[in-house]
């Protein structure tokens, strides 16, 4: 603890480690101070099965700081990935503004992580003081888990900074020294994730635990129906996220710059976040169907409760976000179009394709059953509409997602071939092929999405990895072939960074706060969807607050959640640009 | 210009923000809360055990998800106001009281034409219901469907739902599995060879308990016959740590399964340990670094 470093060394190993120290030293503290005010805490406050945190409920309290933790946890965790994939894409075209980019990327991880710590600190010491008869009951089941888990935080404490102080040092000849420390940073930070998921799962799909709770299987607990699933799709979630805020970043620094320059290079920063954001965005709906598959075979009656019980409303809002979502993304590339010469070539498709994307919008966000007067229920037939009530079921709103995402995917497409031409004598066919590839996506989607109306609904959501692997095969498919149709291709004219409209940029900024207020809400029904089990069917929640809040209460909770992380991450930001100035 | 630009796009993210926020209190308003508990006894009359069962199939039990018992409702599974009178010709040698008891506990065993097999036990979570609750259910079902309840809770219903309801822990059962129980007497159960086990977690701390278990011959209570009980060293430790835990828990002791005797399993010195090796290891590189630097500077 007294160790003495040179205030300024002079090699650089030599600083990076007396940097790294420095945080090793500081997570240590910050977790010897937790340990201790939990210790203190609970050895002070007379024994109890729950307690409030002086007049808020104890679900509202854990439910706040966790879902902040959680979400930059999933900025630390998915900054890192997309740093790594932007360096080794740096190393591999030997363009610079890749390696300056992923350092751009790094730079906003450093204060993140300590706010990461300090809500994860904060969170624990929540758990012990406010539920401590289900925190030693999880404690003593996953006991050997934990330990793990923090050696697990100092192996990534160390080789995230590591990864930063190294990064001027650590170039040239000594680069693959760099990329191997940014891969360790995520195994690191993927063993913490899956961790940590295998506590959260457990109380979703308990498994290696008796009729008692007694601990069975320690493995079984860890590996039950839903960790994998989880896992998953929170990585690729994680990467999307983290995406979407540098994005945000960048529109920022954008609409704050004072030159050209800055204009372009944040232009750019913005287009490669959005890149990420959306391009780990398209698959989370798959990763989606397979974590409610997971829950089906769990419990059919979870599923049922999650998907047409009290919160299948909350639906309705998710379908809301993610048409918003692919709206905007889709804004953002048109309107970026305008930048690259030659691309006017493709606004022709601009119109039809945000007709597919109102209609699967307008599927999507159709509810089931309307609540309606005696009279309009006797005008409808029933409680649900004759007509549109066939759309609010999961086999149009499948359908329509994965049209939406077959559009997204074309979208991008034709941004990316804006000012290209392609000169390979076999363009015309390769063409052909790649319209046809989506063509025949589209029939696999819509031709299985009608059919899904006459099976059952264990049945039915079994065709919606049919329906993913048709859209995935039409990407592969696609991508495929253009890699070699655009290679040597004439170039129309050079994108000109920095010339986009200002509207573009809040486009990022929405994208950013609507993926933020959509995990708060998934976040909720996931956890939600227990209802009044700590451990579904095994564990009940005993206390006041064990019923499930109304989706008006629940939104307003996720909506400060958010607005609370968005004034956490303007601090990260400024403290990232004062760093900057500094050097 | 840049705290002007920072408060456009805070406006921004506040107006976003806000219409979700506002969609959300457009969408239909309800709480739900966790089921009441309802105590059944042998006495509880007829026209109160179809009151619970009536309030056990709306909450706990969870039917509802999937069935209708009035006019609106869902219609994954069948209508219940026609369960009843349809029990007694389902399946032959069923009458309509056995049929629906039947449909509650293995609902697999008889499918409605039509309809998947979905249903999970009501005995298993998430719905948990007790012997005596699925005949509440049964209750209900019946005079809902205009006949007369035959549904009588037992004694032997509330004790089996007693027993349900607590949980058999684990350690208890192995120590069926491994013989305990054929000369030991625990909770009342068990053979009388040997001494009653029910307050050994009260005389003797766990480790003692789980050092009897791997060495019989280290004590012997007084008017027990010497040497008539086997070593379980061989025995998987888990089952042993078990076995502890519950003998331990009869006392009121809690005791980790995981390997609570070791001092490694305190929570401060695991974090401490951690905590020590990742400061050693870094300032031992840290000093190699110095070491480094003050030879690079010395040539």
């Amino acid at each position: 603890m007294s160790a003495r470093w040179p205030e300024r060394p002079a090699t650089p190993t030599a600083r990076a480690l007396s940097q790294t120290y420095k945080g090793v030293l500081k997570v240590s503290l910050l977790l010897v101070a937790t340990y201790v005010v939990a210790q203190a805490l609970s050895g002070f406050l007379p024994a109890a099965g729950y307690r409030d945190l002086l007049g808020l409920s104890n679900r509202t309290a854990v439910w706040i700081v966790a879902e902040l933790h959680l979400m930059f946890a999933a900025f630390v965790l998915g900054v890192p990935i997309f740093a790594l994939i932007t360096e080794v894409v740096g190393v591999a075209t030997k363009d610079r503004r890749y390696d300056d980019l992923a350092r751009e990327f790094t730079k906003l991880l450093a204060m993140a992580y300590t706010l990461t710590a300090v809500l994860g600190c904060t969170l624990l010491v929540l758990f012990v003081v406010l539920y401590p008869k289900f925190t030693a009951y999880m404690h003593g089941l996953f006991k050997p888990t934990w330990a793990l888990y923090l050696t697990l935080i100092f192996a990534e404490v160390i080789f995230a900074y590591l990864y930063w102080y190294t990064w001027d040092h650590l170039q040239g000849a000594r680069k693959r020294w760099h990329i191997a420390l940014g891969v360790m940073v995520n195994l690191w930070g993927t063993a913490l994730l899956f961790i940590a998921d295998a506590w959260v799962t457990f109380m979703m799909s308990p498994a290696g635990i008796d009729e008692a709770g007694n601990l069975t299987s320690l493995w079984a607990a860890v590996a039950n129906l839903t960790w994998m699933p989880i896992n998953i799709h929170r990585l690729l979630a994680n990467v999307a996220f983290g995406g979407a805020i540098a994005a945000a970043y960048a529109a920022f620094r954008f609409l704050a710059a004072r030159d050209d320059a800055e204009r372009a290079r944040f232009d750019w920063m913005g287009y490669v976040g959005s890149f990420i954001a959306i391009g780990a965005f398209i698959p989370l709906p798959f990763a989606g169907y397979w974590l409610g598959r997971e829950i089906y075979q769990f419990s059919e009656q979870m599923g049922v409760s999650m998907m047409g019980g009290g919160f299948s409303w909350l639906w309705i809002l998710q379908a809301m976000l993610i048409g918003s979502l692919f709206f905007a993304a889709n804004v953002y590339l048109w309107l970026g179009m305008g930048r690259i010469p030659g691309a006017e070539r493709y606004t022709k498709f601009q119109v039809p394709m945000m007709l597919i994307l109102t209609l699967g919008f307008l599927v999507w966000a159709t509810p089931r059953s309307i609540i309606a007067t005696g009279s309009e229920m006797v005008a409808m037939g029933g409680s649900h509409h004759p007509f549109l009530g066939l759309f609010g079921v999961m086999a149009a709103k499948n359908t329509a997602v994965n049209v939406m995402i077959l559009t997204t995917f074309f979208s991008f497409m034709l941004y990316r071939r804006g000012n290209r031409v392609a000169v390979v004598p076999w363009a015309a066919a390769g063409k052909a092929v790649q319209a046809l590839a989506i063509a025949a996506a589209a029939v696999v989607v819509v031709g299985y999405g009608v059919y899904s109306y006459y099976v059952p609904s264990i049945v039915r959501i079994g065709y919606s990895v049919y329906q993913v692997t048709a859209v995935l095969a039409a990407m592969v498919v696609f991508v495929a072939i253009d890699i070699p149709l655009l290679k040597g291709a004439r170039e129309i004219g050079p994108i000109a960074w920095g010339r986009i409209p200002a509207r573009a940029q809040y486009a990022l900024v929405f994208l950013a706060v609507t993926f933020t207020w959509l995990m708060g809400l998934m976040g909720y029904i996931r956890s939600g969807i227990r209802q009044h089990w700590h451990v579904y069917g095994r564990v009940a929640d005993e206390s006041a607050n064990a019923y499930t809040m109304t989706h008006g209460d629940a939104t307003l909770i996720v909506s400060g959640i958010v607005v609370a992380f968005f004034l956490l991450v303007a601090a990260v930001f400024f403290m990232a640009m004062r760093e900057e100035r500094k050097a | 210009m840049l705290a002007r630009t920072f408060l456009k796009i805070f406006i921004f993210v506040l107006v976003v923000v806000g219409i979700y926020a506002y969609v959300g209190q457009l969408v239909p308003q309800f709480e739900e809360h966790p089921p009441k508990t309802r105590t059944i006894t042998a006495e509880t009359d007829r026209d109160e055990l179809s009151d619970i069962g009536q309030e056990l199939l709306r909450g706990k039990g969870g039917c509802l998800i999937c069935h209708k018992d009035s006019e609106t409702g869902n219609t994954r599974g069948p209508d219940l106001r026609q369960s009843a009178a349809t029990a007694a010709s389902r399946k032959p040698g069923l009458d309509a009281e056995a049929y629906l008891l039947e449909s509650l506990r293995e609902p697999g065993a008889f499918l409605v034409p039509g309809y998947p097999n979905m249903m999970p036990s009501a005995l298993k979570p998430p719905a948990n219901l007790t012997p005596a609750e699925i005949k509440a259910v049964v209750a209900y079902l019946q005079v809902l469907g205009g006949a007369e309840s035959t549904a009588v809770v037992t004694v032997e219903d509330v004790e089996q739902s007693k027993r349900v309801a607590k949980g058999d822990h684990r350690g208890r059962t192995l120590m069926d599995q491994h013989g305990c129980t054929a000369c030991h007497k625990v909770e009342d159960e068990g053979g009388e060879i040997a001494p009653d086990l029910t307050g050994a977690g009260a005389r003797f701390e766990p480790d003692a308990i789980l050092r009897k278990l791997n060495d019989p011959a280290a004590w012997t209570t007084p008017n027990f016959e010497e040497g008539l009980m086997p070593s379980f060293a061989e025995a998987p430790p888990g089952d042993l740590h078990e076995i502890v835990a519950y003998l331990s828990g009869l006392a009121g002791k809690s005791y980790n399964p995981t390997g609570a005797a070791s001092p490694w399993s305190h929570e401060g010195v695991r974090l401490g340990l951690v905590i020590f090796i990742a400061n050693g290891l870094m300032l031992v590189a840290l000093a190699w670094a110095r070491r480094r630097e003050r030879r690079e500077a010395a040539q």
